[in-house]
C-alpha cells in the first residue's frame, strides 16, 4: 500500500496539472484520433455536409445529441471512481456500429497504454472516455478541466477531418472549434452532475452515417 | 387549456403479462402463461410450428403514470414470435405525472429462436414514456428484435413541441452486455428531428437488432437492400444492428416491411397487415 501512495504524492508535487492536461488532449498525443472521422466521411459524401454552417451544425449535433454528451458523463463516472467494470462494458455497447466501436476502443486502448508508461499510473484499456475518466482520477487531475478539453479534443480532431473533407480552409476550422467552446464547456458541466442514467441522446442520423461509412467504396478515414 | 386535459385523479393502467414457451413433439406450446390488468396475450392459430403471440394493451394506449409489463422465455430449442394487436399511442401526460414505464424483458434460452416485432409506438404532443427493453440470450439463441418509433400523428399535421422520451435497450450474451440503446429526446422533438444530425427532418424511426450465428456474414447483402436513409453494422460476427429512417410512420412501414420479411424469412405477423 506504501508505495502507490508516495507515487501519488510524488505526481502532485511535481506536475503541473494543466500541463498534464495540455499534454494529455493535444493532438501529438499518440491516440491515433485522425484516423477517425466518427462517420463524417459518410456524411460529406452523402451530402449533409457541404460548408462551414453545416458542418459547425453536425459537429453541434455530435456533442449535444450524439456521443459527445453520453461521452461526457461516462468520463465523468470513470473520474469519480465509480462501478469501473459496468463502466467499461457499458462504454463498448454503446457504439451503433463496428467502425465507431474500434474508434473509441482503439483510442482508448492506445490512451492509457501510454498513460501507463509515462506516469506508471494504473488505467485501464477501455473506451476512449472511461480511459481517460480513470486517467484523470488516477493522476488526480482537475475532472471539470480535463472534461471540458476532453470535448474541445474530439470536436477540433472532426474539425480537422472537416476542413480535409469538405473541404474547408483552416481559418473556418478555427472558427468552428471557437464556436463550439460554449457548448463543450456546457456539457462538461452538466455531466459533473449528471449520473450514469442521464446517459443517451437521440441521434440515429449519426449513427446511420457511421454505418454507411462502412460500406464506402473510397474513404480515407477508418470511421 | 382548462378542461382539456384529464382529470387529476385519471385513472393509471397497470398491466403485465408472462408467456413462457417451450419446445415439444417437433412445436413449440406454451408452457406458463399469466396476464392481469390491461395487458392480454392472444394465440392466433399458428401458421407453422413457432409459437404466435399477440399482446394488446385493453387500457388504448400509455399515458402519465401507467405501468405495462412484459415478460417472454423461449427454452432450449423453441421459436415464438411476438407482436402487438395495434400500434401503440403515447398520449400526452400532464407534465406534473411520472411518464408512463413499459418494461419488456426477453429471455431467449439455447437454441432458441424468437422475433420482438411490436408495432409502431406513436408519440402525441406532450408524451412521456420511460421504455426499457432487457434481452437475455443463450450462446447459439437466435432473435429479431425491431423496436418503431412514430413522432406525432403525420395524417393530422401533429408537430411534437413537448417530448419526454428515455428508451432503452439492453442485450446480453451469455451474461455479458454486447449492445446497449440509449435513446433520450425531451423537450421540443420537432426541432430536434429537423437537425441534419439527428433525423433529417425524418419523423420515424426503426432500430432492429439481428442475433444469429451468420447475422454478420450477411450484413452486405442487407445494406445492398436498404434505403439511404438507413444504415446496418456488424457490431460482432453474430450481431447486427440497423437503423432505418422515414419521413412518417407509413414511409417507414413501406421500407420496413421488405426488411423485416427479408430477414425473417416469412410474412410478417397478421396484424401489421391489418
Amino acid at each position: 500500500m506504501r508505495a502507490p501512495m508516495r507515487r501519488r504524492t510524488i505526481i502532485r508535487m511535481v506536475l503541473d496539472p494543466h500541463l498534464v492536461l495540455h499534454q494529455l488532449f493535444s493532438p501529438a498525443f499518440p491516440v491515433g484520433a485522425f484516423a477517425w472521422s466518427h462517420g463524417l466521411e459518410a456524411a460529406v459524401q452523402d451530402g449533409h455536409i457541404a460548408d462551414a454552417t453545416s458542418a459547425e451544425a453536425w459537429l453541434r449535433d455530435v456533442l449535444e445529441h450524439g456521443a459527445g454528451w453520453s461521452d461526457a458523463v461516462l468520463c465523468a463516472q470513470a473520474a469519480a471512481g465509480k462501478n469501473l467494470r459496468e463502466l467499461v462494458d457499458l462504454a463498448r455497447a454503446l457504439a451503433p456500429s463496428a467502425e465507431r466501436r474500434a474508434e473509441t476502443l482503439e483510442q482508448g486502448a492506445a490512451f492509457a497504454a501510454t498513460v501507463r508508461a509515462v506516469w506508471g499510473a494504473d488505467v485501464p484499456g477501455a473506451a476512449y472516455p472511461v480511459a481517460v475518466g480513470a486517467a484523470l482520477r488516477a493522476l488526480d487531475l482537475p475532472v471539470d478541466h480535463g472534461l471540458r478539453l476532453y470535448l474541445q479534443a474530439f470536436a477540433a480532431n472532426l474539425c480537422a477531418a472537416c476542413v480535409r473533407l469538405v473541404p474547408l480552409g483552416q481559418t473556418d476550422g478555427q472558427r468552428i472549434t471557437r464556436a463550439l467552446q460554449p457548448l463543450c464547456a456546457a456539457l462538461a458541466a452538466r455531466a459533473l452532475a449528471a449520473d450514469l442514467d442521464d446517459i443517451g441522446g437521440f441521434a440515429p442520423a449519426l449513427d446511420i452515417a457511421s454505418q454507411r461509412h462502412e460500406a464506402l467504396h473510397s474513404r480515407i478515414f477508418r470511421s | 387549456m382548462p378542461g382539456i386535459e384529464p382529470p387529476a385523479a385519471a385513472q393509471r393502467a397497470r398491466g403485465a403479462a408472462l408467456l413462457a414457451a417451450h419446445a415439444a413433439g417437433g412445436r413449440t406450446r406454451i408452457a406458463d402463461l399469466s396476464m392481469s390488468g390491461c395487458a392480454k396475450l392472444l394465440f392466433p392459430r399458428p401458421a407453422g410450428p413457432a409459437l404466435d403471440a399477440v399482446l394488446l394493451n385493453a387500457s388504448g394506449g400509455v399515458t402519465g403514470g401507467d405501468r405495462l409489463a412484459l415478460e417472454v422465455r423461449a427454452g432450449p430449442g423453441a421459436a415464438a414470435r411476438m407482436t402487438t394487436q395495434a400500434a401503440e399511442r403515447v398520449y400526452r401526460a400532464p407534465v406534473s405525472d411520472a411518464p408512463g414505464r413499459v418494461e419488456t424483458a426477453l429471455t431467449v434460452e439455447a437454441g432458441a429462436v424468437l422475433h420482438w416485432l411490436p408495432q409502431e409506438t406513436i408519440l402525441f404532443d406532450g408524451a412521456a414514456l420511460d421504455r426499457r427493453l432487457r434481452i437475455d440470450m443463450g450462446g447459439d439463441a437466435r432473435l429479431i428484435a425491431c423496436e418503431v418509433l412514430v413522432f406525432g400523428r403525420a395524417a393530422m399535421g401533429e408537430v411534437l413541441r413537448a417530448l419526454r422520451l428515455r428508451d432503452r435497450i439492453d442485450l446480453r450474451r451469455e451474461g455479458r452486455l454486447v449492445f446497449a440503446d440509449r435513446l433520450r429526446l425531451e423537450g421540443d422533438a420537432a426541432a430536434a428531428l429537423a437537425r441534419a444530425g439527428v433525423a433529417g427532418g425524418a419523423g420515424a424511426m426503426a432500430s432492429v437488432l439481428w442475433a444469429a450465428p451468420e447475422a454478420g456474414a450477411r450484413v452486405d447483402a442487407l445494406r445492398a437492400a436498404l434505403p439511404a436513409t438507413a444504415g446496418a453494422s456488424a457490431l460482432d460476427s453474430d450481431l447486427v444492428f440497423l437503423r432505418l429512417l422515414g419521413r412518417d410512420g407509413y414511409a417507414l412501414r413501406k421500407s420496413l416491411i421488405p426488411l423485416l420479411e427479408r430477414l425473417t424469412e416469412t410474412d410478417l405477423p397478421r396484424p401489421w397487415m391489418l
